[in-house]
């Protein structure tokens, strides 16, 4: 029963012959019931199509979220590695250099040499300024209360834990007078105070550390070590040993009576003594790494940072020496690396630099190149790339590169010149690549020492969104799972991902061949549906009378635009790619390219499958465009004498020609997203190379969508998400040229 | 130029044949012509590879061999008492030869047999050999099956029927509501203004290739599945986020068909409605959906036909493998129906199989056709009911 019968019913008199309505507060009831009914469901009506744009956001949030975001990358060289040994190897085989991890043979050096240049650390210039003059650097110098601007400044640090101390008090307490005291100290050491933020950091630090005194933080307390006993335990650098060992003695002076042992073994294996728990306090003299922090957490040692002092690199040249007063970096750069003084600046001698740098071994020939010279890989000047190149990758590999793409257009870097020209004589067609063509570009040799020397590995990947909200706890997980991993954004869809080729490991794979795949095939079906499809709308609608075999014509396509397109692919493999074969494969014309082995299943056999399958999309929407045509056109035409086709050609097509050619690009778009039928057909799974014509072996973007989409590792559904967005974008622009093509000649009518 | 005493005579001017204008009909007709040829080329293959996978014969071994030399002659022979058990009537093959069984003597171990059956050659055999037995497919075994086994001969077509079913019952429990829903707003509520603004978003979603959906499905919907139901419950392949997805995929053809079949009520019905004091809500769902229920009948069955078609979401999201079953020892709702469990679909299977390395003439290439042949025939089916129901409403308003 309906609410309509229900009301009436109710309100009225069944036994008596009298109707009533509802009267009143009733009628105002009812009516506000009814229309409280009409609002929740008009709501529940919008929901359903809230729910359709829900989910069509949620199909672009999720590729989005899977095209950026973090990935862990481990690489096999590290690339900071190869550039500082690089810099180091150039400095140290510059001429008139000497390198010796003895610093007192540098100081000895350049005082005892009229053209002396050389650098350590500022402790060692403190400790023998005779016969040394120090060179500044912008204007700043190694010696000034503040090196911070100075560049060649790098902080001292001691790293302990809240544990650690609590666990040995006279470390504590040690800690507390030496971070009270050190600033009065450091300077005798050749050392600079840290800076004021990172002092009073480093003081709080302490004061977490000690909850129990109660101290608010910029309180500090100043501990008497009179008379504490223990012993406390410090390794590390040997760069803040001298000041560590300077603060030890000033803490036994003022009454520490206890034992110490102070280790000088290097950052690293400092870190790693204390990670270990062997340690109170780990000397370094960088700051500790991610993966350093981790291997401590899983010793339960959640290393705090204390900053207590800045290390300066002085450069120094001997006493006599009168010319070079500052230098900016360019100049630092040519003085290690030019032969003569004059080299540098025309105003300075000609007379040859003698160099006295600390050797491969020690941390300060990296400290002084990482500061000095670009460290940034694709920075490079393209020889410095060639020349990492050379020394990382065997000459069996050099040589298949150089013969795909030579490096220099005049000179060789891996083949002999014999072989080369051996090789190169050979006919088009025979000898490689390389002998011809452009010569490898940076950019090129870039990607190619990345591939062939770096060898980035993705080992996880993030999504865009977790990325941007959980970078913290992303980062926490990075350093647990891959201490030697570097955690970096990464952008899947990029200029390369549109330019490279198909490739198994998902970093380096592009869409070249899908994406010249997908015109080719498009451009078969385009060819072949285009008209025959319009010829049949005409007949259809033009000259096709009312008989039974049209009324089938027009029931059939009907039905046929009803067909899964998984049944034209089926269609496609039993006609196109082996009824056919000889045609399809070009074996016909004498096209058979030699080294595929597509047999049918080519660019034409799947043009020609999904021509079939959009004939009758497009056979319908051109008919309704030449049904649109108003009939009084035809008929001004056929009145003045025009024959049939020409009616249908001078005057139906123009004016029909918007709605079809919408229609047919709408119909293209359709075919350009299919994938099952294409799949049938034979689409290869892998191929590289380009396709070159209608009978090459094929792959199509939505082919490459499945396939990645298809496979297990995180990597291929990010690169699939980077897929879809390119061809959205082909269908977007599509659509909008339908769009556009459909305002102009409907403007020009 | 024509000349002037052509146009005086009124008979040349009917009789002139244009040649050209009867080509350019003949082309057009042809090009007509060709979507015939379509169907008739999709009937003639599919029934054509079925035919020959019905009449396939699969070749498999008994363990059985024959304990003594035998001529080509002979048609009484020795067999071992290992392997599988032999009966009369059935076909067996040694080598090339193709034998038809007669009589079995279990206690001399012997076979009455008719030699060179089924067009082979007889021919002499040595001693040892082992039997193979054939396994014909027919169609009442397909249907009777529950297993797609194609390298054990088993083909059942229940697994990937049921599988193809449920996705598209799941897909349509998702597209009806929704579809039919988002009709009634666009046709009875909004405004113009609004609807301009939300069909093209359905267009959009109608525009966006079925392989993307597919990825959706995979890496939006199965997790959340898999987050709300939990791990053990839902796998990673599964029918109901594959049909869900579909379903969604499906909604604007449903919201569209039906949208057509809402406006092409008359208005005079809703004003009679509103005549009679209905308020908006009475007069769509008691009005106007009543009036255009063929129409929206045929949404349903071209979206269901639409669905049983739909290919590249099922393959990627709803599973890599038949799931096979046996009623005796699975449960029904646990296992069978259960759509948190993988299932390939028939259209998936297609394209599986189709995607790796097929030879032609293989028993996979026929069966492939044969699923084709049973899709085929459904969503014809689907579609010739709603071409009926869209008849029915086109006769009653215009």
């Amino acid at each position: 029963m309906s609410e309509l019968d229900k009301q009436t019913t109710n309100g009225g008199d069944l036994n008596g012959d009298r109707f009533f309505y509802p009267e009143g507060e009733a009628l105002r009831l009812q009516i506000d019931r009814r229309r409280r009914r009409g609002l929740i469901w008009r709501l529940v009506f919008m929901g359903a199509l809230i729910v359709a744009m829900l989910s069509l956001t949620a199909l672009l949030y999720n590729i989005m979220n899977d095209v950026f975001g973090l990935t862990i990358v481990i690489n096999k060289n590290d690339p900071q590695r190869l550039v500082l040994d690089l810099w180091g190897e150039r400095m140290l085989t510059a001429v008139n250099t000497v390198g010796s991890e003895d610093d007192n043979e540098l100081v000895a050096g350049i005082a005892n040499d009229m053209d002396g240049l050389g650098f350590f650390g500022h402790a060692y210039y403190a400790a023998n300024r005779d016969g040394l003059r120090l060179v500044t650097i912008n204007g700043r110098s190694a010696d000034v209360e503040s090196a911070e601007d100075y560049p060649l400044a790098r902080p001292l640090f001691l790293y302990t834990s809240d544990s650690a101390l609590a666990a040995n008090q006279a470390a504590n307490i040690f800690l507390n007078h030496l971070l009270t005291n050190v600033n009065d100290e450091i300077r005798a050491v050749g050392y600079l105070p840290a800076p004021e933020t990172a002092q009073a950091r480093a003081r709080r630090n302490w004061i977490t550390a000690n909850p129990n005194l109660g101290l608010a933080a910029g309180q500090w307390a100043i501990i008497n070590p009179d008379g504490l006993d223990g012993r406390i335990a410090l390794v590390g650098s040997s760069t803040v040993h001298p000041l560590t060992e300077r603060m030890l003695a000033v803490f036994v002076a003022d009454g520490y009576a206890g034992t110490f042992e102070n280790a000088s073994v290097g950052s690293s294996a400092g870190i790693a003594a204390f990670c270990a728990g062997r340690a109170d306090f780990a000397a370094a003299s960088r700051p500790i790494k991610s993966g350093e922090i981790e291997a401590c957490r899983r010793n339960n040692r959640f290393p705090v940072e204390f900053q207590i002092g800045v290390d300066t690199l002085a450069i120094v040249v001997n006493g006599n020496n009168d010319f070079v007063g500052d230098v900016d970096e360019a100049q630092l750069q040519a003085l290690f690396t030019a032969v003569s003084w004059s080299e540098v600046n025309p105003a300075w001698p000609n007379r040859p630099i003698k160099r006295f740098v600390p050797g491969a071994a020690s941390g300060t020939l990296d400290f002084f190149a990482e500061a000095i010279f670009e460290t940034r890989l694709d920075q490079l000047p393209k020889d410095d790339l060639v020349r990492l190149l050379r020394e990382n990758i065997s000459l069996g590999r050099g040589r298949t590169l150089e013969r795909d793409q030579r490096f220099y257009e005049t000179s060789l870097v891996f083949e002999s010149p014999e072989l080369w020209n051996e090789v190169c004589a050979q006919p088009a067609g025979e000898r490689p690549s390389g002998c011809t063509g452009r010569v490898r570009d940076q950019d090129n040799v870039y990607d190619l020492l990345i591939r062939e020397v770096i060898e980035p590995d993705v080992v996880k990947v993030y999504k865009l969104v977790e990325s941007i909200f959980k970078r913290r706890e992303i980062a926490d997980e990075a350093a647990l799972l891959y201490p030697n991993g570097v955690l970096e954004f990464r952008s899947w869809l990029t200029a390369d991902f549109i330019r490279d080729p198909q490739s198994s490991t998902p970093e380096y794979a592009g869409v070249r061949t899908a994406i010249l795949g997908s015109l080719w095939v498009i451009l078969v079906t385009i060819l072949f549906s285009f008209p025959v499809g319009v010829s049949a709308a005409i007949y259809l609608e033009e000259y096709a009378s009312d008989n039974w075999l049209n009324r089938v014509l027009q029931t059939n396509i009907n039905n046929l635009a009803g067909v899964p397109s998984i049944i034209y692919g089926m269609l496609g493999l039993a006609v196109f790619v082996r009824a056919l074969e000889m045609i399809t494969s070009g074996a016909i014309f004498g096209l058979v390219e030699a080294d595929t082995t597509a047999n049918g299943r080519t660019i034409l056999s799947a043009g020609l499958t999904l021509g079939l399958l959009i004939l009758p999309l497009i056979i319908i929407n051109s008919q309704e465009a030449i049904r649109a045509v108003p009939g009084s056109m035809r008929q001004a035409s056929l009145a003045l004498g025009a024959t049939r086709w020409q009616t249908v050609w001078y005057h139906v097509l123009p004016s029909a020609l918007p709605g079809i050619l919408t229609g047919t690009i709408l119909a293209v778009s359709r075919a350009i997203g299919e994938t099952a039928p294409l799949v049938v057909v034979g689409a290869s799974t892998f191929i590289t190379f380009d396709p070159s014509g209608p009978f090459s072996k094929f792959t199509t973007l939505p082919i490459q969508i499945y396939q990645w989409t298809s496979r297990p590792q995180a990597e291929f559904r990010n690169i699939a998400a980077a897929a879809i967005v390119v061809l959205l974008t082909m269908l977007l622009t599509l659509n909008a040229t339908a769009i556009i093509l459909r305002n102009k000649y409907t403007m020009k009518m | 130029m024509a000349k002037p005493n052509e146009i005086e005579s009124a008979a040349a001017l009917t009789k002139k044949r244009r040649l050209g204008e009867s080509f350019i009909q003949s082309f057009l007709f042809v090009c007509g012509l060709l979507s015939i040829f379509t169907t008739i080329g999709i009937v003639f293959i599919l029934f054509n590879e079925s035919f020959a996978f019905f009449s396939r014969t699969q070749w498999e071994t008994t363990n059985k061999p024959i304990t003594a030399d035998i001529d080509a002659a002979a048609t009484v022979i020795p067999v071992g008492t290992r392997g599988a058990t032999l009966s009369p009537g059935q076909v067996i093959r040694l080598r090339q030869e193709a034998m038809l069984i007669e009589a079995v003597d279990n206690d001399a171990l012997t076979l009455t047999v008719v030699r060179g059956y089924r067009d082979t050659e007889p021919m002499a055999h040595a001693a040892n050999i082992v039997f193979e037995r054939a396994n014909d497919i027919d169609v009442i075994d397909t249907i009777r099956s529950t297993k797609w086994i194609p390298q054990l001969g088993e083909f059942g077509i229940w697994p990937l029927l049921l599988a193809t079913l449920m996705t598209a019952v799941i897909a349509m429990i998702v597209a009806i509501p929704l579809g039919l829903a988002a009709a009634i707003y666009l046709s009875e509520y909004a405004s113009e203004r609004v609807r301009s603004i939300l069909k093209p978003i359905l267009e959009v979603l109608a525009g966006i290739p079925t392989v993307v959906f597919g990825y959706f499905a995979l890496t939006f919907v199965t997790p959340i599945l898999r987050s709300i139901f939990g791990m053990d419950t839902v796998e990673i392949f599964n029918t109901a986020s594959a049909g869900i997805v579909v379903g969604i995929l499906i909604i604007p053809l449903v919201s569209s068909m039906s949208e057509d079949a809402l406006h092409a009520v008359p208005n005079s019905l809703r004003e009679a409605a509103y005549a009679m004091g209905a308020t908006k809500l009475e007069t769509s769902l008691k009005v106007v959906v009543p009036a255009a229920l063929s129409g929206i009948a045929a949404a349903f069955v071209i979206a269901m036909s639409r669905a049983i078609g739909e290919t590249m979401v099922v393959a990627i999201a709803a599973g890599a493998g038949p799931k096979n079953f046996d009623l005796a020892t699975d449960s029904l709702f646990g296992y069978v129906l259960n759509p948190f469990v993988a299932a390939e679909t028939m259209t998936g299977h297609i394209v599986r199989i189709s995607g790796g390395d097929l030879s032609y003439d293989s028993i996979d290439y026929n069966s492939l056709f044969a699923i084709g042949l049973a899709l085929f025939l459904m969503t014809l089916a689907l579609n010739m009911i709603a071409r009926y129901f869209v008849t029915r409403y086109r006769e009653v308003y215009e």
